[in-house]
């Protein structure tokens, strides 16, 4: 899953450098991930791992790194 | 200078057409076109040495700021210039009783100064000095670079570390339109051709509410701008997370427009507000100060019906937003914007501007949220930076538009707008209706 969030968040939302070396905990609204990019990666999330996420649960502590969204996500998957 | 043949650098990309088409716009008003300043506000004269031999550094790495926009056959070009000439002035108060308005006298005639699209330098930039204080304005033209373009040549200027310089560069890719268009197959595309279509049908259902006096000519442009503390800043911070959530910010600033506006003159003729606003397709964080302004437009709009009702309107603008990307009408717009390439300026910037509906103004006021200023220096070449200004000039109508941009924490809103089509009296009251909309306390 974080392997398909990463190529996704790197390949279209946020450029970095090295993203090899951007750790799963490191923060991804620091790094440049903007509120058009959080609607546009919750719509990728919903396709791709068929779960909808609640309006009500996109904060800071769902989106802050690559683990914290992988555990929203899980949360939601049957 | 021989516009039809000197040699082309760079030609323009599809997604470029667009902000041209506006320029064009403009100019047939009489208006110096599509010119777009950033302003810092300094305490004290920076380090003169230092800036001038950075802009040469700058030059050096970007060439393209030298160049020329010319037009050879019906496409557009950046051009190399056969003469060299400067693109960094000095300008100093010799009045001591005028120094209270030489600088935005100065920063405003920058902005309306009319000159041929071919000569004027797609970026100037420009030391204005009083004995209180200096502001140092980049001044440059769509397409050239846009609003974060601007703010990475200041950041780029502002890097002590010249390896860290080196990293700034010009695109990579081709066009991210064509980037973007190429994940399509012909028929998908066809369909999001007629997706966009279909969306601005419906936008054009309702008739735009326009503010501006039309019934005098565009005259020239001026801008007041107004900073938050940095108290108030966090007050409005907690307001976008309470109204609109992490994803709706420049929703939050929209909506209050729309309110404060409506405040104005609230039996102003027409259905809907319409606030056109950038999607980008660059990727957050690239180091692309010129040519990535890979920027399409889609419309916030809201009912009258709706507007009475901050909660109401906030919901409302969340949701259209959400279905905007949902049903992937900022993609949809990408065939239309690499079809619109090929049309005459004159022609896209009907189809940009006009209503198909009734055929007025569709855009009520333009708007950009610049978000974070990635220049972050409390220093500029030994000043202290003590504020921002942001100025543009807008096609008339609407003939008013906002920047909306964050700095060290405070929020800084640059009003500028046409002359007579609205006075400086119009605009302080829209900003104290503005600021008790952002604040909460017009609920």
């Amino acid at each position: 899953m974080k392997k398909k969030l990463r190529h996704f968040i790197f390949q279209e939302l946020i450029f970095v450098a090295d993203p090899d070396s951007f750790s799963d905990d490191d923060d991804l609204l620091a790094a440049g991930l903007n509120s058009i990019g959080i609607m546009r990666l919750i719509m990728y999330i919903e396709t791709a791992f068929g779960v909808t996420l609640p309006d009500a649960e996109i904060t800071v502590e769902n989106l802050q790194t690559l683990n914290l969204l992988a555990q929203w996500i899980k949360g939601h998957q049957a | 200078m021989n516009s039809s043949k000197d040699p082309i650098i760079q030609s323009l990309n599809p997604a470029d057409y667009l902000t041209l088409a506006m320029d064009e716009e403009i100019r047939q008003e009489n208006m110096p076109g599509s010119l777009c300043g950033f302003a810092l506000v300094l305490d004290s004269l920076p380090d003169v040495i230092q800036l001038t031999a950075r802009i040469s550094e700058f030059t050096e790495q970007f060439p393209l700021a030298l160049a020329s926009l010319q037009q050879q056959g019906d496409r557009f070009h950046w051009c190399q210039r056969t003469q060299p000439f400067s693109i960094f002035f000095q300008h100093k108060c010799a009045d001591p009783e005028s120094a209270g308005t030489f600088q935005q006298t100065t920063l405003l005639t920058l902005l309306n100064q009319q000159q041929p699209r071919e000569t004027l330098a797609p970026l100037e930039f420009h030391l204005i000095s009083d004995p209180n204080n200096t502001v140092f304005l980049l001044r440059w033209i769509h397409p050239f670079c846009d609003a974060k373009g601007a703010d990475l040549i200041l950041k780029y200027l502002c890097t002590e570390d010249k390896a860290q310089r080196t990293q700034f560069d010009l695109p990579k890719s081709e066009s991210l339109v064509n980037v973007h268009l190429a994940k399509y197959k012909w028929w998908q595309k066809i369909a999001l051709f007629l997706k966009a279509k279909r969306y601005i049908t419906r936008l054009d259902s309702y008739h735009s509410i326009q503010h501006a006096d039309l019934s005098h000519p565009p005259k020239q442009l001026n801008c007041i701008t107004h900073t938050f503390s940095a108290e108030q800043s966090g007050v409005i911070a907690q307001q976008v997370r309470s109204n609109v959530g992490l994803t709706g910010t420049s929703l939050y600033y929209i909506g209050c427009l729309i309110r404060a506006l409506h405040g104005l003159a609230p039996e102003q003729a027409g259905d809907a507000y319409c606030v056109p606003y950038a999607f980008n397709l660059r990727k957050q964080n690239v180091r692309t100060p010129l040519l990535g302004n890979h920027i399409g437009t889609l419309f916030a709009q809201a009912p009258k019906t709706v507007i009475a009702n901050r909660i109401a309107l906030f919901t409302h603008l969340k949701q259209q937003n959400k279905e905007t990307i949902q049903q992937q009408l900022d993609y949809a717009f990408l065939p239309i914007m690499w079809a619109a390439s090929w049309l005459s300026l004159k022609k896209y910037g009907s189809e940009l501007r006009v209503s198909h509906g009734d055929g007025s103004e569709r855009s009520s006021v333009w708007f950009s949220d610049i978000g974070q200023a990635e220049f972050v220096a409390r220093s500029f070449f030994g000043a202290d930076v003590v504020g921002l200004r942001h100025l543009c000039q807008i096609s008339s109508p609407p003939g008013i538009a906002l920047l909306v941009c964050q700095y060290r924490q405070q929020l800084t809103l640059s009003y500028n707008f046409i002359e007579p089509l609205f006075n400086e009296a119009q605009i302080e009251q829209l900003h104290q209706l503005m600021s008790q909309e952002l604040l909460g306390a017009a609920s």
